[in-house]
C-alpha cells in the first residue's frame, strides 16, 4: 500500500493586518455609516458656516464675494445692534427658564398629589407645549392685542387698568410680554421631567424622614431637591440651550421689535440671513452662537460636575 | 359566471405591474407629467412666480393663467404661489442656484437688486416695439428703468392716499376734508375722530415694516424735506426733522393713533380701520376693495395727502412689476405671458378685481377707476406723485428694513430724537449708496 508523501507543513505566511487590528478595523467600519451620517447633518454645517463666516457673501452683490478673512468678526465686534442683541438673549433667556422652572416645578409637586381627575390634569398641563410655537405666538399675540386683546378686556373690566396697554408695542413691556408668553409654553417641560423624578423617589425615604420628626420644608430640601438634582441640571441646561436659540416666537409675535427691544441675537441672525441677504454676516453671528453655547455648557456641566452622582 | 370575463391570478399581476410602470413613468416625469390632462402635444412650460398668494388673488391668478393656457397650443404657464414674507428671499436664492423661474412679479424695489445679480433680461428693445408702449404712463416705465434700461413690466401701479371714514365724520359733526387741506385740518381731523372712551382712534399710523419709513417720509416730503439732493443723501435735513417730530407727534404728543402703533404693520392698520377701531389711515388702493367688505363702500373715501407747511406734498409711487429672467429657459414662452397679462382684459380684470390702479392710460381713464369715490384719492394724487425715492439705490431695499424700522420705531416711542434717528438713517443710506 502506498502512502502519500508525507509533507511538512509550512508555516502560514504572517497575515498583513493582525487579527486583533481587524477586529477593531471592523469594528469602526461598523461605525462609517453613522459618522457619515452624523459628519453630514452636524460636522459639515458647522465647518460651512465657519467657511461661509470668513467671506463677503451677500446674495445680491454676487461681484463682491471674496475672502475677507475676520472681517465679518471685526465687523461684529462693531456692531451695536449685536451687542443689544446679545444683552436680550440674556434676560430672555434668564427670565424664560427660571420662570419655567419654577412653574415647572410647582406644578409637578401638585400633580404628584393625587386627586381625583389628576390624570385629566395632567394632560391638559401639556397642553401649551403640544401646541406648535408659531401657533403659540399668533394666539398670545391676539390676547396681548390692545384694541380687541382679552387680557386688556378683562383688566378694564376688573378695574386694573384705566385705559389700555400696548403690551407688545412697549419697549418695556414687550419682553416681559414674550417672556410670559414663553414661560406659559415651557412650564409644562419642567413640570413633566420633574414629575418623573419625583415618581421615582422611594416612598420608604419620606416615611422615614416622618418617622424621624422631619417638617415638610426639611423633606423637601434633604430628600426631594437633592434627588432631582441630575433632572434639574439636565433639563435646565437643554432648556437653556433651545431658549438662546428659540426664535419662531419673538419672531411671530413681534419681529423683535418695538426698537430692537426684543430684538435677540438668533432673530437677529435671522433678520441679517432672509431681509439683508447677508449670509457671510449671518453665518458669522451664528458661529459667535455657537461659541457661547459650547462656552456655556461647558461651564455649567464643570459646575455641575458631580451633581449627577447623586442619584 | 362567464369565463371569459373572469381575471385569472396572472392577468391581475400582469395589470399591476403595468400600472405601476405607468405610475413610475409620471414619477420621473415629475416637471412634465406624463399623464397630464388638457395639455397640448409639444407645448414648452413657462415657470411663474407669484407672490401675495392671499385666497383672491391666488384665485385670480389661476384663472388667467388658465385662460392664457386654453388660447396656447406651444406654451404652458405653470405658476408657482410663493408666500409674500419668502418670495424675495426665494427669488434671490433660487437666482444664486442658478434655477430662477422663468418670469415672476416682483415689486419694483426688489428690480434694483435683481438687475445688481445681474439676473434681469433687459427688455428695452422689445417693449418699445411692444403695441401698448405708448398707452402706459411714463411714470409707471420709470420704476422699471433702472440705469437707462428697462427691465420689467409695470403691471399696476400704486400710489398712497389717506382713507377716512365718511358715516363718522357725519356722526361727530366733522367737517369734510377738502382736497387741498393742510396739516393743521390733519390733525384736527384726527384729533375729532379720536375718542379713546370708545376705543376709537383718529389716525392708524403704522409703526412697522418698510412703509413705516415711506409714510414718514412722506410727511418729511410735505416739509420740503428731500431724500436726496443733488446725489447725496439729505434725509437728515432740518426740513426732514422738522417734519418727522410733526409727524411722530400725532402718536407722542397728540395721542390720535392706537397703542399698538409701534409695531402695527400692513394688517393691522387694515383691519384697525375696518374694524372701526382706527378712522383714518394712510395706504394704497390695494385694500380699497377689502374696505368696501368690512366697512360698506358707502362708509369710507378716500383722500389725497394734506399740504404741508412748504405748501408741497408726495404720494411716493409703486409698481407691481412682471419681470424676465436672463437664465429663463422659455423667454419667448414667457413674453408672450408677460404681453398677454398687460393686454386689455386681462389687466383689466386683474386691477378691478383688486381695486389697483392700471399702469396703462387707456385703461385707467375707464369709469371704473376714475369715477371710483374708494378711489378717487389716488387719481387725484397722481398730479404729486413721485417714483419712490428709495428705489433709487437697489443696496436701499433690504437696509430699510433691518435698520431703518428699528431706528423709526425709537424715535416713535422716544429712545431717540427726530434728529439723532435721521442722522443715523442718512448713515445707513450713505453706507450702503454702492
Amino acid at each position: 500500500m502506498a502512502y502519500p508523501e508525507a509533507t511538512v507543513a509550512a508555516p502560514l505566511a504572517r497575515p498583513l493586518i493582525s487579527r486583533r487590528t481587524r477586529d477593531v478595523l471592523t469594528g469602526y467600519a461598523y461605525l462609517i455609516p453613522a459618522a457619515v451620517c452624523l459628519g453630514g447633518t452636524i460636522a459639515f454645517p458647522i465647518l460651512k458656516a465657519i467657511h461661509m463666516s470668513l467671506y463677503r457673501h451677500v446674495l445680491f452683490r454676487p461681484q463682491e464675494y471674496g475672502f475677507i478673512g475676520l472681517g465679518n468678526y471685526g465687523r461684529l465686534l462693531r456692531d451695536e445692534v449685536f451687542w443689544l442683541t446679545l444683552w436680550n438673549s440674556f434676560i430672555w433667556v434668564a427670565g424664560s427658564v427660571s420662570l419655567q422652572f419654577l412653574g415647572g416645578f410647582a406644578a409637578a409637586l401638585l400633580l404628584h398629589q393625587a386627586f381625583r381627575g389628576r390624570a385629566l390634569v395632567r394632560t391638559v398641563t401639556l397642553l401649551p407645549w403640544v401646541i406648535p410655537g408659531v401657533v403659540v405666538a399668533l394666539v398670545w399675540e391676539w390676547l396681548y392685542q390692545p384694541n380687541y386683546g382679552v387680557i386688556n378686556d378683562l383688566l378694564l373690566r376688573l378695574g386694573l387698568l384705566t385705559e389700555r396697554v400696548a403690551w407688545l408695542s412697549d419697549p418695556a413691556l414687550a419682553m416681559p410680554a414674550v417672556i410670559a408668553t414663553n414661560v406659559w409654553r415651557g412650564v409644562p417641560f419642567f413640570a413633566i421631567m420633574l414629575l418623573a423624578g419625583l415618581q421615582a423617589i422611594p416612598d420608604e425615604l419620606y416615611e422615614a424622614a416622618l418617622v424621624d420628626g422631619a417638617s415638610v420644608l426639611h423633606r423637601f430640601w434633604h430628600i426631594t431637591l437633592p434627588l432631582l438634582r441630575p433632572i434639574i441640571v439636565v433639563a435646565t441646561a437643554t432648556r437653556i440651550v433651545w431658549t438662546f436659540n428659540y426664535a419662531d416666537l419673538i419672531f411671530v409675535m413681534t419681529s423683535g421689535g418695538p426698537a430692537n427691544a426684543t430684538q435677540i441675537t438668533s432673530t437677529y441672525t435671522l433678520l441679517q440671513a432672509y431681509s439683508d441677504l447677508d449670509f457671510g454676516y449671518a453665518a458669522t453671528l451664528s458661529v459667535v452662537l455657537l461659541v457661547i453655547m459650547l462656552v456655556f455648557t461647558t461651564a455649567y456641566l464643570r459646575v455641575t460636575r458631580g451633581i449627577e452622582s447623586v442619584a | 359566471m362567464d369565463e371569459r370575463w373572469a381575471l385569472s391570478r396572472r392577468q391581475f399581476l400582469r395589470t399591476l405591474a403595468a400600472s405601476g410602470a405607468v405610475a413610475a413613468t409620471d414619477l420621473a416625469w415629475w416637471e412634465e407629467p406624463f399623464l397630464s390632462p388638457g395639455r397640448a402635444y409639444g407645448a414648452s412650460p413657462v415657470r411663474f412666480q407669484f407672490s401675495v398668494p392671499e385666497p383672491k388673488r391666488t384665485a385670480l391668478v389661476e384663472s388667467l393663467v388658465e385662460r392664457f393656457n386654453k388660447s396656447q397650443s406651444d406654451v404652458e404657464v405653470k405658476v408657482e404661489f410663493v408666500p409674500q414674507a419668502q418670495a424675495r428671499q426665494k427669488l434671490i436664492t433660487a437666482i444664486t442656484a442658478g434655477t430662477p423661474p422663468d418670469c415672476c412679479q416682483v415689486w419694483d424695489n426688489w428690480v434694483g437688486e435683481l438687475e445688481g445679480m445681474g439676473a434681469v433680461e433687459d427688455l428695452t428693445g422689445r417693449v418699445k416695439d411692444w403695441k401698448h408702449y405708448k398707452d402706459t404712463l411714463p411714470i409707471a416705465w420709470q420704476t422699471v428703468t433702472v440705469k437707462g434700461r428697462i427691465l420689467s413690466f409695470p403691471w399696476v401701479v400704486t400710489n398712497d392716499s389717506l382713507y377716512y371714514r365718511t358715516d363718522r365724520l357725519k356722526e361727530y359733526g366733522l367737517k369734510v376734508p377738502s382736497e387741498d387741506w393742510t396739516w393743521d385740518d390733519f390733525l384736527a381731523l384726527a384729533k375729532g375722530f379720536t375718542r379713546v372712551d370708545r376705543n376709537q382712534y383718529g389716525f392708524g399710523m403704522r409703526g412697522q415694516g418698510t412703509w413705516a419709513v415711506l409714510y414718514a417720509t412722506e410727511f418729511m416730503y410735505g416739509n420740503g424735506a428731500r431724500v436726496l439732493k443733488d446725489g447725496t443723501v439729505a434725509i437728515n435735513s432740518k426740513e426732514a426733522v422738522a417734519g418727522l417730530e410733526w409727524y411722530l407727534d400725532l402718536f407722542r404728543k397728540h395721542k390720535v393713533t392706537p397703542p399698538s402703533m409701534p409695531t402695527d404693520g400692513w394688517r393691522q392698520i387694515v383691519e384697525g380701520f375696518g374694524r372701526g377701531v382706527t378712522n383714518t389711515y394712510l395706504h394704497n388702493s390695494g385694500s380699497a376693495e377689502e374696505q368696501k367688505g368690512f366697512v360698506g363702500p358707502q362708509n369710507f373715501a378716500t383722500i389725497p395727502l394734506p399740504i404741508g407747511p412748504a405748501k408741497q406734498r408726495a404720494s411716493f409711487y409703486f409698481s407691481e412689476t412682471l419681470t424676465l429672467f436672463k437664465q429663463a429657459k422659455n423667454k419667448e414662452g414667457a413674453w408672450k405671458f408677460l404681453t398677454f397679462l398687460m393686454d386689455d382684459e386681462p389687466k383689466f380684470m386683474y386691477c378691478k378685481t383688486l381695486g389697483l390702479l392700471p399702469a396703462r392710460k387707456s385703461i385707467a381713464d375707464r369709469p371704473e377707476f376714475s369715477k371710483d369715490p374708494a378711489l378717487a384719492g389716488f387719481v387725484k394724487s397722481f398730479p404729486f406723485s413721485v417714483v419712490s425715492p428709495y428705489l433709487a439705490y437697489p443696496g436701499w431695499g433690504g437696509k430699510l428694513d433691518s435698520e431703518g424700522v428699528p431706528l423709526f420705531q425709537q424715535a416713535m416711542v422716544g429712545k431717540i430724537s427726530a434728529k439723532e434717528c435721521l442722522d443715523r438713517f442718512a448713515e445707513v443710506l450713505t453706507k450702503n449708496m454702492a
